[in-house]
């Protein structure tokens, strides 16, 4: 299997940036009569304070509850009338806003973002805050709290990222910042991020260049820039000293271990290596992790390891859940095994190969749609500034060689690097009833 | 403060021309020599092929003595063949950057396989193996055995699976095979004996009854060539699915099951009752009404209420489910512990608001534009198409089905909406089950959880 045989990945756009700042990216692809925008703010729970948890997310609620001339239900009205798809969703770095419309409805959208980017704030009040403050709270309880192992990752985090980091507390926020959270919090972050200068606007789909640079000016063209942020490069902080861990007891039946550690940005070179590690160590049943945990080894039910593509600095993840009988330092003592075998002999050609053509398959299963190719070149453009850097990273992935796979492995991997969180069944864990 | 400066123009909400028209696929179709069903959607643009062989080897044909053998089955087709023992055939599989899954729902087995473009000659002489040939070699059986027995232990852990487990059991009883998850039971996966597991697949995958649907990017005349060739050896056909005869509603329709779970952070609610076969006439307006009430997460009478009215919940929805026989319609959500009560009690208050009062022709017309003008959204990826097109295969659905759903639909008048409302949203007709939350302090059905 050569490296001639791993499909090439590209998303050819055009771009322009509008007086006020506003960035354009336009993707034609008429395959299909729709178009998908997404309009991206480079926003996310990163840049809360603590105290203040959530409030992005929370924000991003409150965005779905009406602007002056679409008031609460018409955003979802109008566009499901016309046969649209709409969401919003908010991560460590940034807040987006999507909908994909039949070709004749492109407008709807970018009036409906109009009005929320350009007449919001008059129409937010206590009684919105406080009716989706309920179904945020209600979201993490259902999410997060009321299932098995929900909050293991929240921990995870505030182990990995030492106090005070950005990614060192989780997106939903935690209860007490969202009963805290006030209307003013909430104008001061929307005022200070949502502006064009700080965001992307992709169309994708059934739409050319022209056309979509002259509806992006019509409706966005005369909105004021915003403030001027600083670039908060370099925020990276050098992981704690040492492995931090802990044992978390939760209603479950059986112990699963998670284990992360701090490695380098989205579309940095060494987190292209990362990934291609982490489909080598357990994407499919002969990768190495499968081997050693589930198929030959028998210890665990399932092994996963995860690269997350952040902006300041990526998250590589193992978790694995034991079988009846095993305890968690065997999962422990099998992950440090794998990875120690991957840094003192290597790894082959081959499976480096064959790892990048898996990559390869879910890219291409992800970008089939046009609102991922949109996402995809808006997150782009938001984290590495430039939407033409999606290109690269995706050719980047043929040029890994096993050495750097051996050589991202021992640098990152090391255990005085991560954070380890082991949630077992509580003691006298039955589930009996009054 | 940026927007406190001059107020931004007002623009006028923009007006919309004409939609455009959904580009359903036309497929090719064709059949096997020995009989399986084919249905090629190519397309280029996009390198992948997707390939999804269905087979009439669900759980509702499991021994009644082995719950799970449909699952258990689908679940080793990848563990050693004739050709390849686990190791090596699993090697293949990773090397060409392909994925499969198979897995057993209540009718059909189902194999997806996702290959790259460019690798079809290697991959379908694979799939052939999986499908055709497997061994359940004793080592591998047993360890899938114990990780599905492990699997059963801890879905108990979680409250949502805890009320989904109960309410099928609830509307159909213990008797139907659509009263108990597709996955069977751990008595069942833990008896069944190996020999067991090769005479369900010796009789039920068989290519008269099975389909495969390919959609992506791929020669059809290169694809036909390698599938005859490959399956050439595969034929006879298997017996008919018996399916006992569903209840006409559930057996403690109009009642509540109340399970505790103490220390809740939510309660868990399962509105369920029997619904119908996804051939029946009335799905169409089965869909439509749903749609009004819970099919749309945010804009449906129930998010509207539970959500967007009361903030007790983040999501509430429902839908009917396809089956061979008739399926049910679950209303589902989970809501902050206290209210759960309340909600249980709005959630009535609008299943019998759909049942007695007519839909406003402005809801009605929503809800139609909402179905129709979506579709070129669902055909959009090869996935989706294959998806929609395995529907029509699976269930004997007209062929140009998709083609009639717009006019299909546009024909629903509200007073079809109130018959199919009275037949199956009646809060008599369906039973309750929540999990967790505030007790209802009425009528509470007992239950052995709470011993």
């Amino acid at each position: 299997m050569s490296r001639s045989s791993i499909p090439s990945i590209t998303i050819p756009f055009r771009a322009h940036t509008l007086g006020n700042g506003m960035r354009i990216v336009v993707h034609e692809d008429r395959a299909s009569p729709i178009v998908a925008v997404h309009l991206m703010y480079h926003a996310g729970s990163r840049h809360e304070v603590p105290g203040r948890t959530g409030l992005a997310h929370l924000l991003e609620h409150l965005m779905f509850e009406g602007s002056e001339h679409a008031p609460k239900g018409a955003f979802d009205d109008l566009l499901e009338r016309a046969g649209g798809s709409n969401n919003g969703s908010t991560w460590l770095d940034r807040t987006n806003y999507y909908e994909t419309v039949p070709s004749h409805a492109v407008e709807l959208p970018l009036w409906l973002e109009r009005d929320r980017m350009a007449h919001f704030l008059s129409v937010l009040d206590q009684e919105k805050l406080d009716l989706q403050r309920g179904v945020v709270i209600n979201e993490r309880r259902q999410s997060y709290e009321n299932r098995p192992y929900g909050l293991a990752d929240e921990r995870l985090s505030e182990l990995l990222f030492p106090d005070g980091h950005p990614y060192g507390w989780p997106t939903i926020g935690y209860v007490a910042d969202l009963e805290a959270m006030t209307l003013d919090d909430m104008r001061t972050f929307y005022g200070t991020y949502y502006t064009p200068s700080n965001s992307v606007l992709v169309f994708a789909g059934d739409i050319g260049p022209e056309e979509a640079f002259a509806l992006a000016e019509r409706y966005f063209g005369d909105l004021p820039a915003g403030p001027a942020l600083p670039r908060r490069e370099g925020e990276s902080v050098e992981p704690a000293a040492g492995h931090r861990r802990e044992t978390m007891p939760d209603r479950v039946s059986f112990p699963r271990v998670y284990r992360a550690f701090a490695v380098p940005g989205y579309g940095t070179p060494d987190w292209v290596a990362l990934d291609v590690l982490a489909y080598l160590l357990s994407d499919g049943e002969s990768s190495r992790m499968q081997r050693a945990l589930v198929r030959e080894g028998r210890i665990a039910q399932d092994v996963d390891t995860y690269l997350y593509p952040t902006e300041l600095e990526a998250v590589f993840g193992i978790v694995a859940t034991a079988r009846t009988g095993i305890p968690a330092e065997r999962l422990e003592e099998a992950f440090e095994r794998v990875v120690a075998e991957v840094v003192e002999n290597g790894v082959s050609e081959d499976e480096v190969v064959a790892a990048v053509r898996r990559t390869r398959r879910d890219q291409v299963a992800q970008l089939a749609n046009v609102e991922e190719r949109a996402e995809s070149l808006a997150y782009a453009a938001t984290t590495l500034g430039d939407p033409g850097r999606f290109d690269e990273v995706m050719a980047a992935y043929a040029d890994v060689t096993p050495e750097d796979v051996r050589r991202v492995a021992a640098e990152y991997l090391r255990p005085e690097r991560g954070a380890t969180v082991v949630v077992v069944p509580a003691a006298g864990e039955v589930q009996d009833a009054a | 403060m940026p927007h406190n400066a001059a107020a931004p123009r007002v623009l006028p909400a923009p007006a919309l021309g004409a939609p455009p028209v959904p580009r359903v696929p036309v497929p090719e179709r064709w059949t096997l020599p020995n009989g399986a069903r084919v249905v090629f959607l190519p397309r280029a643009g996009i390198p992948q092929v997707a390939l999804r062989l269905v087979l009439p080897a669900g759980s509702s044909a499991d021994p009644a003595e082995y719950p799970g053998t449909a699952a258990l089955v689908a679940s080793l087709l990848t563990e050693g063949t004739r050709g390849y023992d686990a190791t090596a055939l699993n090697a293949r599989i990773d090397a060409l950057g392909a994925s499969v899954g198979a897995h057993a729902g209540h009718d059909f087995a189902e194999v997806e396989m996702t290959l790259l473009a460019g690798t079809l000659d290697e991959g379908i002489p694979l799939l052939a193996e999986i499908v055709t040939r497997p061994t359940f070699p004793e080592d591998e059986t047993e360890r899938v055995r114990a990780e599905m027995l492990d699997a059963f232990e801890a879905r108990q852990d979680e409250p949502a699976n805890v009320a989904d487990d109960r309410t099928l059991a609830e509307v159909y009883g213990e008797g139907h095979p659509y009263g108990r998850p597709s996955f069977g039971t751990a008595e069942g996966v833990g008896a069944v004996p190996r020999e067991a597991l090769a005479a369900f697949h010796a009789a039920r995958f068989r290519p008269e009854g099975a389909f495969l649907v390919a959609a992506g990017d791929f020669d059809p005349a290169e694809l036909r060539a390698l599938l005859e060739s490959a399956f050439a050896h595969w034929t006879g056909g298997a017996e008919p699915v018996a399916y006992p005869a569903a209840p006409a509603r559930p057996a403690c329709a109009g009642e509540r099951v109340e399970i505790p779970w103490p220390d809740s952070a939510q309660g868990e609610i399962r509105i369920a009752g029997t619904g119908m076969v996804r051939t029946d006439p009335r799905w169409v307006v089965a869909s439509v009404a749903n749609y009004i009430l819970g099919g749309s997460t945010i804009l449906g009478r129930l998010g509207s209420n539970l959500r967007e009215d009361k903030g007790w919940t983040y999501g509430v929805r429902s839908a009917f489910s396809a089956g061979v026989a008739p399926g049910g319609w679950v209303a589902e959500t989970a809501v902050e512990g206290e209210f759960t009560p309340r909600a249980v009690e709005e959630m009535l208050g609008e299943m019998r608001r759909m049942m007695t009062e007519p839909v406003p022709e402005e809801e009605l017309r929503r809800a139609k534009d909402a179905l129709i003008l979506s579709l070129p959204r669902a055909f959009e990826t090869p996935a989706r198409v294959a998806s929609r097109f395995a529907t029509l295969e699976a269930y004997g659905l007209p062929r140009d089905y998709w083609e009639r759903f717009p006019e299909q639909v546009e024909a629903v008048t509200a007073e079809d909406i109130l018959a199919v409302s009275r037949e199956h949203f009646d809060p008599a007709r369906v039973v309750c089950v929540t999990v967790g939350g505030a007790a209802s302090g009425e009528q509470v059905e007992e239950s052995e959880e709470e011993e």
